[in-house]
């Protein structure tokens, strides 16, 4: 999509510098609309997310947009409070919670799914995110344990794959 | 019993390291050369033992095994009968020397060279009809003319004549010996004749020829392997350490045909119970920090603590529901994995967090550090991102019946809400008399709102060993059961250090006494009738916990074998049918006082 996306635009440049120069550029491009751009990747699910995220550099600055992610955590559940935005701001962004800790926690859920539970995921989520933050926190630590730089343990058994 | 004991030509096995090599196979010889003796007809022979000269119907295999229990623990106890000549002519495998071993095993079953190597065959009179059979019927399975056909061998000391005089204990032990030898560097080698006095093994005595090879069934054994650890904690119970530890020899050998939880298992178990057959006793004041470590690998690898944590919090959190100051008072900090969950949830509040102080009581570590501090430090750091107020405050004692409720500075009641927490904490207190008693008084005089308790399901604190034992087994076979079964494969090094953070409970469980054991579990039952009788109601952790529970342990791949369940209010996770942990919460008062 992105693809013909970008070759559409080149043709119609090329169309016009050929063709009608003294027609003014009426014609739509996207790049042009950050809104409407965020409106549409807004409605796409996070592999679409990120596929966006690699096709030029503004759409990758976009694709890094909070709110784009808090709407892929929060789809089908009531959209969070200002709190919830705020907390998991500060615990490292919502790319960080839907990619660490809701997707694997849908993934993993997904064959006993009932709709009502999915505000008990996205919850469950956060907990796990909040827990991992914890861990990942450095600071003098004793026992030796990197805690700072090592990989996020307390979230290890969301990375492993189901053996259904 | 008594013609067992006349046609004994076996030996006992006394191994000099921890590697065992219990041969009651060789007993096993002569009972099946008995049995061979009277003549069985050849129809349902047990094949393997066929091959080697001894005609045992396989139907007879079980009787047969059963009778190589019985006489060794005869072997054991009847050291003083006349039969100590056992005990000198002992069998010592080195246990590091692997290759050896199976060297010498695969020569018995190519036919051992000599019967002579038997000295006890020659030693006992009583016997001496039967050598003869032995010989002919360990001749008569060589004939394989392989390199492990030591006749080939020049000389005397490989294998020498078989009408050589047993003159002395020596000159045997000098044979075996440069068997021994020869068998770990292998057939054919020069270096065949060496000087047994050069032996450095002490004692090393190797016996061959009375060691069929029969294949093990491993589910068979697992069967045996459960019988002899009963066995062995029988023997301890009625304080007969030898045969005791005759029977946690044979649970090495045992526990090497199994795999995965089981042998693990069965090897925490074995070393708990030498350890108490021999009085070396586990220290348990092992630097804390160290403890912490396995605690955390423990925390990572299955959810049995996520589940305590997840569902104490939301007993809390509950409690907390209209509070503006809430006070937690955790009755073993360790890392402080508990609380940020319980403090995300809080800041997550539909009308604003409250301010939010948390008491952590801990063991005292060793040299300076305060890790007290530091875990403080950390929940602060969290606090400050998520927007809580925080207040931290770190006790270090040694128990918790040194802590007196005033050293807490509790707000009044207006002003603060108070929870108690223990996890794991309130069973080492049975170790003394009167401390639990201390304990929930110092309890009670923090007024908390709520207190939640999680503990092991399992009876661990009877006054008799073996039923301790039996129970532990159980238990800690569940356990290990569900690590293995659940299907999250985290790194070795996760795993094992999980399963020894619960090998020091075995130990301390089967090894210690007194004051020194402190894994003194109880069920929820027992646990219930103390809080109330202590003047404590239950509070029934409510629907969203066993919801959010289900979900944590969904996530676990193998979620299939842990279950949670409802019981009387309180929250049990098991594997399968097992409850292995329970939830528990308390508020101080009669069910009348409010709800």
């Amino acid at each position: 999509m992105a693809q013909n996306h970008h070759r559409g635009c080149h043709r119609r440049n090329h169309q016009e510098t050929v063709g009608e120069t003294e027609e003014k550029r009426s014609k739509f491009f996207i790049n042009d609309h950050a809104d409407i751009l965020i409106e549409i990747l807004k409605r796409l699910d996070g592999r679409s997310l990120c596929v966006a995220a690699s096709v030029c550099r503004l759409w990758c600055a976009i694709a890094r947009n909070n709110s784009l992610w808090e709407n892929l955590c929060f789809r089908n559940v009531s959209p969070p409070t200002s709190s919830v935005r705020s907390v998991v701001l500060a615990l490292g962004g919502y790319k960080r919670l839907y990619v660490g800790c809701v997707r694997p926690v849908r993934s993993l859920l997904g064959r006993v799914r009932r709709a009502s539970m999915a505000r008990d995921e996205v919850q469950l989520s956060l907990s796990l995110f909040c827990v991992d933050y914890y861990e990942r926190l450095g600071g003098r630590n004793s026992n030796g344990r990197l805690v700072g730089e090592s990989s996020p343990s307390s979230l290890m058994f969301l990375c492993k794959p189901v053996n259904v | 019993m008594k013609r067992n004991h006349r046609e004994i030509s076996g030996t006992t096995d006394y191994s000099c390291g921890s590697g065992s090599r219990a041969d009651s196979s060789s007993i096993g010889n002569c009972i099946k050369e008995k049995l061979w003796e009277e003549d069985h007809d050849a129809g349902g022979m047990d094949e393997l033992l066929a091959v080697l000269g001894y005609k045992v119907r396989s139907s007879d295999m079980a009787d047969v095994a059963q009778k190589l229990e019985m006489l060794e623990m005869v072997m054991g106890i009847a050291q003083e009968d006349g039969i100590s000549h056992l005990s000198s002519d002992t069998v010592h495998y080195n246990p590091s020397d692997l290759s050896g071993w199976v060297q010498s095993m695969l020569t018995e079953l190519n036919g051992p060279p000599t019967p002579n190597l038997d000295p006890v065959l020659v030693n006992s009179d009583p016997t001496s009809s039967n050598p003869q059979h032995q010989k002919q019927n360990q001749s008569r399975v060589f004939n394989d003319d392989s390199e492990y056909d030591l006749r080939a061998i020049p000389g005397v000391a490989a294998y020498p004549p078989s009408n050589s005089e047993p003159d002395s204990e020596s000159t045997r032990k000098r044979v075996k010996t440069s068997m021994s030898s020869s068998g770990s560097d292998g057939y054919g080698s020069d270096s065949f004749f060496p000087s047994p006095q050069e032996n450095g093994i002490p004692g090393a005595v190797t016996e061959f020829s009375t060691r069929p090879v029969v294949l093990i069934d491993s589910q068979e054994t697992g069967v045996r392997l459960v019988h002899t650890l009963m066995a062995s904690a029988e023997a301890v119970q009625q304080d007969n350490l030898k045969l005791a530890d005759a029977l946690v020899k044979h649970i090495g050998l045992l526990a090497a045909s199994q795999t995965g939880a089981m042998r693990k298992v069965a090897t925490y178990f074995a070393e708990a119970l030498a350890r108490r057959i021999y009085r070396i006793f586990p220290q348990d004041s092992l630097d804390p920090s160290y403890t912490d470590i396995l605690l955390m690998h423990f925390y990572e690898t299955c959810p049995y603590l996520k589940f305590a944590h997840f569902t104490a919090n939301q007993a809390i959190l509950e409690a907390f529901a209209t509070a503006n100051r809430v006070h937690v008072i955790d009755f073993g900090l360790k890392q402080g994995m508990q609380w940020p969950a319980l403090m995300q949830a809080l800041a997550l509040r539909p009308g604003g967090p409250p301010a939010f102080r948390l008491t952590g009581i801990g063991p005292p570590h060793p040299g300076n550090t305060d890790a007290l501090q530091q875990v403080g430090w950390k929940l602060a750091q969290l606090a400050e991102t998520i927007g809580i107020e925080f207040e931290f405050r770190g006790f270090v004692v040694n128990s918790l019946a040194d802590m007196e409720a005033e050293m807490l500075e509790i707000r009044p009641l207006e002003v603060e809400v108070v929870a108690v927490n223990s996890v794991f904490e309130l069973h080492r207190l049975l170790a003394r008399p009167g401390w639990l008693d201390k304990v929930v008084s110092s309890i009670k005089a923090m007024k908390p709102k709520i207190l939640t308790v999680v503990e092991q399901e399992a009876n661990h604190n009877g006054p008799i060993f073996l039923d301790r034992f039996t129970e532990a087994l159980h238990f800690y076979s569940s356990l290990f059961d569900s690590l293995e079964g659940s299907g999250v494969t985290p790194s070795s090094q996760d795993l094992a250090m999980s399963e020894l953070y619960l090998g020091r409970q075995i130990c301390n469980v089967v090894a210690c006494e007194g004051m020194d054991r402190v894994e003194r579990h109880e069920p929820l039952t027992q646990w219930r009738t103390r809080m109330e009788t202590a003047g404590f109601s239950p509070v029934h952790l409510g629907s969203n916990a066993y919801k959010q529970a289900n979900m944590l342990l969904a996530l676990f791949a193998g979620g299939d074998g842990y279950r949670v369940e409802e019981n009387n209010g309180c929250l049990t996770l098991g594997w399968h049918t097992r409850p292995l942990i329970a939830t528990s919460a308390w508020r101080l008062g009669t069910t009348e006082s409010g709800l």
